[in-house]
C-alpha cells in the first residue's frame, strides 16, 4: 500500500511538472520575445573577428562564460586525477590486445587527427570549434590507449597538470592582458581579435582533449584512502 | 584604478588556481599565502571604492548587455566579496597548517580552493542569469572535489550524493533560465526586470521562477531537501566544511534572493512566499533538534547549518507585498544573518577540527576533559555558538532583531515563534557540547596540542561575528548604497 502511494505521488509530481512545463512553453511560443538577440548579434558580428555567430558568442561576446566553463572542465580533471589509484595512469592490465582494433587504429587515428584539425578550423565560419575538435582528439586518445600505444604524458605528473591548465592559462592571460592594456577584462583589441581567438581555440582544443582523456584513464579510484577526521586510520 | 581592481579581483583566484596546480602542497601553501594577501587587498580596495563612490556596472569584453555579460558591482556584492575574502583566507590559512603535506592528494586542495573562491566572486557580482549558472557550476564542482579529496568510501558516497543534488538543482535552475530567455530574449537580470516592470506580465512565467527557486533551494539545502548536506559537510576536512557551510550554500541562496527581489513582485505570490517561509521555519526547528541529537561533533555543526539556513528563507514572506521600509529591514536582517552565520559557522567548524585533532575522536562524548587542555578552541566554539543563538551583542542578535521587527511590522507574527524557538534550540545543542567537554572524571590525560595558529584563526572569526552586532550600522550603510547604472567604464 505504502509503495503504491509512493509511486502514485511520484507519478503525480512528474505529471504536474510536465504539464506546467508544456503550458509555459506553449504560452512562450505564442508571444514574440521583446529583445531580438540574434538580430543584435548579426549587427555586431563584423566586430567580433569571426564569421560564425556561435563562435563569436562563445569566444567574444560571452567569452567570460566560456573562460569559466573551461575552469569547470579543469576542476573536473583535477577531481578525477586526485582520485587516481595508480602512479601511472597507463595501467598495462587495462590494455586490450585485439588485432582487429590494432589494424583499425592504424587507419583511424591519423584520420581522426585530421578531422580534429578540420573541426577546429571550421569553427570560424561554420559549426565546429574547440569543443568539438577537443572531443574528437580525446576520442582518438581513448582509442590509442585501448590499443596499447604508450602515452607517458598521462602520468599524474607535471606534464599532465600542465596540459590540463594550458588552454585555461592562455585564455586567462589574454583576458588579463586586455585589462592591463586599459580596457575591460577580456576585451580584445579589434585588430587582433581573429588571431587571438584562433590561438585560444587551438590551446583550448588541446586542453579539452587532455581533460576528457585524463577523466577516462583515471577512472580507477584511490585505494590508499584517508580516514575521516577522528577515526583510527 | 577601479578597472585595475576589477581585473585583479577576477584574475587573481583563477591565476592562483593554475599556479598551485603546477606545484606540490608545500610550495602551493606559500604561493597561496601570497595570493590571499593580494585578493584581500583587492577586495578591500574595491569595497572602499564602492563605499565612497557607489556601485557601477562592469562590461566584460567591453560588450553591453544583452549581447555581452555585465557584472553588477553594488554595495551588497562588494560586502559579500569582502566577506568571502575574510572567511576564505581564514580557512585557507587554517588548511595550510591543518592538512598533512605528505599526503600526495592534498596538493589538489589548493587549485580547487582557488576555483571555489573564483566561483563565489563570480556569483556575488553576476548580473546575467546564465553567467550565474556557470558560477554555480564552478562552485559546486570545486566543492564536490574538495569533499571527495582522498577520502574513503564514505567520503566518496557523500560527495557523489552532493554532486547529484547539486546537478539536479543546477538543471532545474537552467530550465527556468531557458524559459525566461524564451520569453524575453535576454539573459540580463536587469533587462528582464525592466521588461517586467514596463509591460504586462505574461501568464505562465511563474512556473519558470518556481523552477529556478526550487533548484536553488535544493542547492541551499532547504528543508525537506537538506539530506545531502550533513554527510557532505560532516565528512569533509574541517577547513573544507567551514568553506562549504560558511560560503558555498550562501551562493545559491544569494541568487534565489536576487531573483525573488527582482522578479518575485511580478511572478511570485503570497502563497509561494508563505510556503518558502514555512519550509524555512520547519528547517530551523527540525535542523536544531537533529543537531541536538547527533553523536558526532561535526554532524552537530552540520545540522546546525541546516537550521541556520532556514532563517534565510524568511526573506521570502517578509519582502512580498509589504512596504519598502519593511522590505529593506528584512533584507538587512537577512544580510546580517548571512554574514554572521558565515563568520560563526566557519569559526565553529575550524575549532571543531581543532578539538577533534586534540582528542583523536570525532564523537561529542569523547570531548570529556578537553576544557582544561584546549580552552582556547572551546572558547571560540562557544563564542560562535553565542552568535548562532542570537544573544546580544552578536551579529546573530542584530539580524534576528531586524527580522523580528520586520515580522511584527508586516503583521506576520507567526515567524516570531520560529525566531524564539530556534534561538533556544541552538542554545541546547551548543551547551550539550560544552557539557560533554566539562566532564572531568575520565582517565584520559594525554591530548594532542594543535599549533597556536590553528587556535587563533577560529578565534578571530568568532570575535568578528561577535563584533558584527556593534558594527552593523556601517556594514548595512554600504550594503544599501544607491546603485548608479550610468557610472563605471
Amino acid at each position: 500500500m505504502m509503495r503504491f502511494l509512493g509511486v502514485a505521488i511520484m507519478v503525480a509530481i512528474c505529471l504536474a511538472f510536465a504539464g506546467g512545463l508544456a503550458l509555459t512553453v506553449w504560452q512562450i511560443a505564442g508571444t514574440p520575445a521583446p529583445v531580438n538577440l540574434p538580430h543584435l548579434l548579426a549587427e555586431n558580428l563584423d566586430a567580433s573577428g569571426v564569421d560564425h555567430p556561435i563562435t563569436a558568442v562563445l569566444l567574444n561576446f560571452r567569452s567570460y562564460d566560456t573562460l569559466l566553463e573551461i575552469g569547470v572542465l579543469v576542476i573536473a580533471g583535477i577531481a578525477g586525477i586526485s582520485m587516481a589509484k595508480t602512479t601511472s595512469l597507463e595501467d598495462p592490465d587495462l590494455r586490450t590486445s585485439d588485432s582487429l582494433l590494432y589494424a583499425l587504429q592504424r587507419w583511424f587515428v591519423p584520420l581522426m587527427l585530421v578531422l580534429a584539425g578540420y573541426l577546429l578550423w571550421a569553427g570560424s565560419d561554420r559549426p565546429g570549434g574547440a569543443f568539438q575538435a577537443g572531443a574528437v582528439l580525446a576520442a582518438s586518445g581513448v582509442m590509442m590507449r585501448l590499443g596499447g600505444i604508450p602515452m607517458d604524458f598521462l602520468r599524474p605528473g607535471m606534464l599532465l597538470r600542465f596540459g590540463l591548465a594550458l588552454g585555461f592559462s592562455v585564455f586567462l592571460l589574454v583576458a588579463v592582458a586586455s585589462a592591463l592594456a586599459g580596457s575591460a577584462f577580456l576585451a580584445y583589441p579589434e585588430a587582433f581579435a581573429k588571431p587571438l581567438i584562433l590561438i585560444i581555440e587551438v590551446v583550448l582544443t588541446f586542453s579539452i582533449a587532455m581533460v576528457l582523456l585524463a577523466l577516462f584513464v583515471s577512472a580507477p579510484v584511490n585505494r590508499t584512502e584517508e580516514p575521516e577526521e577522528g577515526e583510527a586510520g | 584604478m577601479t578597472l585595475g581592481l576589477m581585473a585583479g579581483l577576477l584574475f587573481t583566484p583563477l591565476a592562483w588556481a593554475v599556479l598551485t596546480l603546477l606545484v606540490d602542497f608545500r610550495k602551493g601553501r606559500v604561493v597561496t599565502w601570497l595570493g590571499m594577501a593580494v585578493q584581500m587587498l583587492v577586495s578591500l580596495g574595491l569595497w572602499a571604492v564602492v563605499a565612497s563612490d557607489g556601485g557601477f556596472l562592469y562590461l566584460l569584453g567591453g560588450w553591453q548587455a544583452p549581447l555581452g555579460i555585465e557584472l553588477r558591482v553594488d554595495g551588497l556584492a562588494v560586502t559579500f566579496v569582502l566577506l568571502t575574502a575574510v572567511v576564505a583566507a581564514a580557512c585557507g590559512w587554517h588548511a595550510s597548517i591543518y592538512l598533512d603535506p605528505d599526503k600526495a592528494w592534498h596538493r589538489y586542495f589548493w587549485p580547487l580552493f582557488w576555483f571555489l573562491w573564483a566561483g563565489l566572486n563570480a556569483v556575488w557580482l553576476g548580473g546575467d542569469l546564465f553567467n550565474l549558472y556557470v558560477g554555480l557550476e564552478l562552485i559546486s564542482l570545486a566543492a564536490v572535489g574538495l569533499v571527495a579529496l582522498g577520502g574513503q568510501a564514505d567520503a566518496l558516497r557523500a560527495a557523489i550524493r552532493y554532486l547529484m543534488a547539486a546537478l539536479l538543482g543546477s538543471l532545474a535552475y537552467l530550465l527556468g533560465v531557458a524559459l525566461i530567455y524564451g520569453q524575453f530574449g535576454t539573459l540580463s537580470l536587469a533587462g528582464v526586470t525592466a521588461l517586467l516592470n514596463s509591460a504586462e506580465v505574461p501568464a505562465g512565467l511563474s512556473f519558470a521562477l518556481v523552477l529556478m527557486l526550487l533548484g536553488l533551494a535544493l542547492k541551499t539545502a532547504l528543508f525537506p531537501m537538506h539530506g545531502w548536506l550533513p554527510p557532505a559537510h560532516g565528512i569533509a576536512k574541517s577547513p573544507v566544511s567551514a568553506l562549504l557551510s560558511a560560503l558555498v550554500v550562501k551562493a545559491s541562496f544569494y541568487i534565489a534572493a536576487r531573483l525573488w527581489l527582482d522578479l518575485g513582485g511580478h511572478l511570485g505570490s503570497y502563497a509561494l512566499a508563505q510556503l518558502i517561509g514555512a519550509l524555512g521555519g520547519i528547517a530551523v526547528i527540525w535542523g536544531s533538534w537533529l543537531a541536538f541529537r547527533q553523536v558526532k561533533l561535526k554532524q552537530v555543526v552540520a545540522y546546525s547549518s541546516v537550521a541556520q539556513i532556514g532563517y534565510l528563507f524568511l526573506l521570502f514572506p517578509l519582502t512580498w507585498g509589504v512596504s519598502d521600509a519593511i522590505s529593506l529591514q528584512a533584507q538587512q536582517g537577512i544580510t546580517l544573518q548571512v554574514i554572521s552565520h558565515a563568520l560563526a559557522k566557519a569559526a565553529m567548524f575550524l575549532s571543531a577540527g581543532n578539538l577533534i585533532m586534540s582528542v583523536g575522536s570525532n564523537r561529542v562524548d569523547a570531548l570529556a576533559g578537553v576544557s582544561r587542555f584546549l580552552p582556547f578552541s572551546l572558547f571560540s566554539f562557544g563564542l560562535a555558538g553565542v552568535s548562532l543563538m542570537g544573544l546580544p551583542p552578536t551579529g546573530g542578535f542584530a539580524a534576528k532583531w531586524l527580522l523580528l521587527q520586520a515580522s511584527l511590522a508586516s503583521g506576520q507574527w507567526w515567524w516570531l515563534g520560529v525566531l524564539l524557538a530556534g534561538g533556544l534550540l541552538s542554545a541546547a545543542y551548543v551547551f550539550r557540547v560544552y557539557q560533554a567537554s566539562f566532564i572531568d572524571d575520565t582517565d584520559i590525560d594525554h591530548f594532542f596540542h594543535p599549533s597556536r595558529s590553528l587556535e587563533v584563526i577560529p578565534m578571530i572569526l568568532a570575535l568578528l561575528s561577535l563584533g558584527l552586532g556593534l558594527m552593523a550600522e556601517p556594514v548595512l550603510s554600504v550594503m544599501s548604497l544607491p546603485f548608479e547604472a550610468g557610472r563605471g567604464q
